[in-house]
């Protein structure tokens, strides 16, 4: 089957999501969908998927112009959409997940798993693929999830499988299980549209690639007439490297060091130290293990393997509350889950961290916590009505303000912060780069974590990139460019 | 907009903390119950001073005989704050009151006074025991739910089924008498009253409440029932938080057993406390605290109780049939949820 997008708009309210963009899938191959976090991507496979509609523009299969209104539409046409979030029923056996929705039934209207599992056998079948369908989904390790959503694909006869960013949760030998699965359905006849981040697969898997970037198809065409530097340049655009926000610096001592760091199968073999007055990124895709890592050197997972030492002395740090009385603070991601306590004020989550400290035979040295939080409060510029209000009265930037007010009252040698701009506006953006700048000019050391690589070259002294769980690279300085950083990001070399 | 939010009249003053305080709402929902009982009580008297001790009277009835179950609320007003439930409670209770009974049996001078200790010194030495026994049972139902990552509702359902059984084995051969001196504990009177046992309950009652407001203790336990997981990452050790609360809870229970051990004079281990479990938590979902945790007060539980207890005294004044008398407590019970949901929707 051939497929064809041709000049397909589409908008939300005044954003222009996808301009003019057409993509094109024959059988038989597989199609690299390409671009950063916004490009567009996901619309347009969502409107191929019967998700959107698009506001202009056609889809031609095999020459016939069809339009999908719902994803069962499009299913129906033969088009499956494998979503990144796997839609499995973990507590089902295999063969129940393949026909959920649609199950066989016998004469008297009882399950029919005979024949359920004849035929979800004759797919595996065809995938040259060993399984028992009877085997409980639970007990499938992440590849043969991902191979599990293909055969459904396949036993709703999709000839057209889009794969959102399959790799993302698997170890090497899962990738190379799903390849070669992607292989064996390729030379079935059946096309692949892989949407992913990670050039390196990429070249390795597909015969074609299209690069969108802020809605317009920037590039496409064969995969052996391009490179992981064409293609990273394409996703970035040419005009990178916004000004570095850092002035002056003065480089103190190694504050926080880990060596030789490994948690299977979040992060294997890293080492790295953090100076005092320094502001060091840890950057990568989605899945490179940075967020366990320093969870796991703040003590809030446990089980690595490695030595973290502070200020040259080795800690051994088993509780979150002891990495605080050893110095150690972290800003985590997700607000909303990781960050607030929803229940209380904004005095409270703005000073939840300190509580021990403020207090005298465990009485709360209430005063002293309004004083303190109010000279954060006006320090951070966090506007506010009242501090006893609750903290979800505020806006997504002041809430980061406070979950950053009750760390910095804590006076941490060492502070990480975890996408610290995550659901903030550009204002708010701008302060808090100014924060972590302030801290670091204070003396203390200070981590960044982000997949925002604007982000780390602003903010940022040097970075460590991080591919599925382990150092790729490190950049210092003026090294330290969008380039540069998608190369080491998708397995490549500097 | 800045005028009509300004001048609020008493209507959207009324309506803003109905909606938004729920001890506003629970308070109301009392005096409603109190001004109801104080009419069914009705007026009959001979003169107003008559009517006032008789109406003084009814409501000491009332107190006292919820005190016991009133006292295990407010520790479990902090279990379920927390995100945890305790089943345990009136098991913990019997188990800590047959080992109060058996320390200062009066009618073999009980353990206590095999090893010499009679009277005063015994009595405390009796309850200071029996209160870090209490601790103890709290303990490990804690050390079930944190080390041992059991929820909680199994943790203490198995609790609550070990510590009767097991009570019940231990004391089929013996029948301890409490001394009279010890029950001078809970009886001795104050102006004619029987008052002791509310003088407890308010006491532990204003004790909590400051711990539930003014301790590092207290606001972590708000904190971990509200978002375990931020406050983990905010440095709260959420495993001792979660120990602490089911200890105090075993504090408080066995406070409640001594006080029950005195004011009755005896316990039957099959039944004495079987029900309190589900008694004390709902005066505290009717007090306004929530079942998922982080939200909730001690005077909400304490208002809690006492609607419920107000009501069965308004049914009884009423003539309402015992056996009815479950199926309005269950109502209210509903009635109270519906409120609060109502409330916290908008």
């Amino acid at each position: 089957m051939t497929l064809e997008m041709k000049g397909i708009y589409k908008s939300f309210g005044a954003n222009d999501v996808l301009r003019d963009v057409s993509f094109t899938l024959n059988g038989g191959e597989i199609c690299a969908l390409l671009g950063e976090n916004g490009a567009g991507k996901s619309t347009l496979m969502n409107i191929l998927g019967g998700v959107h509609h698009a506001d202009q523009g056609q889809i031609l299969l095999d020459g016939k112009r069809v339009a999908f209104q719902t994803p069962a539409d499009s299913l129906k046409h033969g088009i499956a959409f494998i979503h990144q979030e796997l839609n499995l029923v973990n507590d089902l056996a295999i063969y129940e997940n393949m026909f959920i929705g649609h199950e066989l039934r016998k004469k008297n209207r009882f399950l029919d798993s005979a024949a359920m599992i004849a035929k979800t056998n004759e797919v595996f079948k065809k995938m040259d693929l060993d399984l028992d369908p009877r085997i409980m989904v639970r007990d499938l390790d992440a590849s043969y999830k991902q191979i599990v959503e293909i055969a459904r694909a396949l036993l709703m006869e999709a000839s057209i499988i889009i794969m959102d960013e399959p790799t993302t949760s698997l170890t090497e030998p899962e990738i190379r299980r799903v390849f070669d699965m992607m292989n064996t359905l390729r030379k079935s006849g059946v096309g692949i549209v892989f949407i992913s981040h990670k050039l390196r697969e990429v070249m390795e898997i597909c015969t074609r690639y299209t690069v969108l970037r802020d809605g317009n198809m920037v590039s496409s065409g064969l995969v052996s007439e391009t490179s992981v530097d064409m293609l990273a340049r394409d996703m970035v655009g040419h005009d990178v490297r916004t000004q570095s926000l850092r002035r002056e610096k003065k480089i103190g001592d190694v504050i926080l060091s880990g060596k030789g760091m490994t948690l299977e199968p979040h992060f294997r073999n890293v080492s790295f130290e953090v100076h005092a007055g320094e502001v060091l990124g840890f950057t990568g895709l989605l899945g490179d293990g940075r967020s366990e890592l320093f969870q796991t050197v703040f003590g809030a997972i446990h089980g690595a393997s490695g030595t973290v030492e502070v200020e040259g002395k080795p800690v051994r740090i088993r509780t979150t509350g002891q990495a605080l009385k050893a110095g150690v603070g972290y800003v985590p991601r997700n607000r909303k889950e990781n960050g607030i306590i929803k229940d209380m004020s904004i005095l409270e989550n703005g000073t939840v961290v300190t509580w021990p400290r403020d207090s005298k035979m465990g009485f709360l040295h209430s005063k002293k916590i309004e004083k303190d939080f109010d000279d954060l409060e006006k320090e951070l510029h966090i506007k506010l009505g009242s501090a006893k209000d609750l903290i979800g009265s505020l806006s997504g930037g002041n809430q980061q303000k406070v979950v950053l007010a009750k760390w910095l009252d804590a006076n941490p040698k060492v502070l990480v912060f975890d996408n610290p701009t995550q659901g903030v506006d550009v204002g708010a953006k701008e302060e808090i780069y100014d924060i972590i700048l302030k801290l670091a000019e204070a003396g203390v050391a200070v981590i960044v974590l982000s997949s925002e690589a604007q982000e780390i070259i602003r903010v940022c002294d040097r970075t460590v990139v991080m591919f599925h769980g382990s150092v790729q690279g490190e950049l210092v300085g003026d090294e330290m460019n969008e380039q540069a950083i998608m190369r080491l990001a998708t397995g490549g070399q500097v | 907009m800045n005028e009509k939010t300004n001048k609020k009249g008493f209507g959207a003053w009324f309506r803003d903390n109905w909606k938004n305080n729920a001890l506003f709402s629970t308070g109301i929902a009392l005096i409603v119950m109190v001004i109801l009982q104080t009419l069914a009580l009705g007026f009959n008297y001979a003169s107003f001073g008559e009517w006032f001790g008789a109406w003084i009277n009814n409501w000491m009835n009332i107190l006292r005989n919820n005190s016991s179950v009133g006292i295990i609320a407010l520790g479990m007003t902090f279990v379920i704050i927390s995100g945890g439930i305790d089943l345990a409670v009136g098991s913990t209770l019997v188990a800590v009151g047959a080992i109060t009974m058996t320390l200062i049996d009066a009618a073999n001078g009980g353990w206590l006074g095999a090893i010499g200790l009679t009277g005063a010194p015994a009595y405390i030495v009796a309850i200071l025991i029996s209160i870090a026994a209490g601790i103890i049972f709290g303990g490990l139902n804690g050390l079930m739910v944190t080390a041992g990552k059991i929820p909680p509702f199994i943790a203490t359902l198995g609790a609550m089924k070990i510590l009767r059984s097991v009570t019940q084995q231990f004391m089929q051969s013996s029948s301890p008498k409490v001394p009279t001196g010890f029950q001078q504990i809970a009886r001795v009177k104050v102006g004619g009253q029987m008052f002791m046992p509310i003088l407890y309950w308010l006491l532990i009652a204003l004790v909590l409440y400051i711990v539930s407001k003014k301790t590092v203790f207290g606001r972590h336990v708000f904190a971990v029932g509200s978002n375990e997981k931020t406050s983990r990452l905010s440095g709260i050790n959420v495993n001792r938080v979660k120990l602490g609360v089911y200890a105090l809870m075993g504090a408080v229970v066995a406070i409640a057993a001594v006080l029950q051990v005195s004011r009755i004079g005896a316990m039957d281990p099959a039944n004495a406390g079987s029900g309190y479990e589900l008694d004390s938590i709902a005066a505290v979902i009717v007090g306004g605290t929530s079942m998922s945790g982080g939200k909730g007060s001690v005077v909400g539980t304490v208002f809690g109780m006492l609607i419920i207890a107000v009501m069965n005294n308004l049914l009884n004044l009423l003539g309402v049939p015992p056996f009815l008398r479950e199926a309005f407590k269950g109502a209210i019970i509903i009635a109270a949820v519906l409120l609060q949901r109502k409330s916290s929707d908008n």
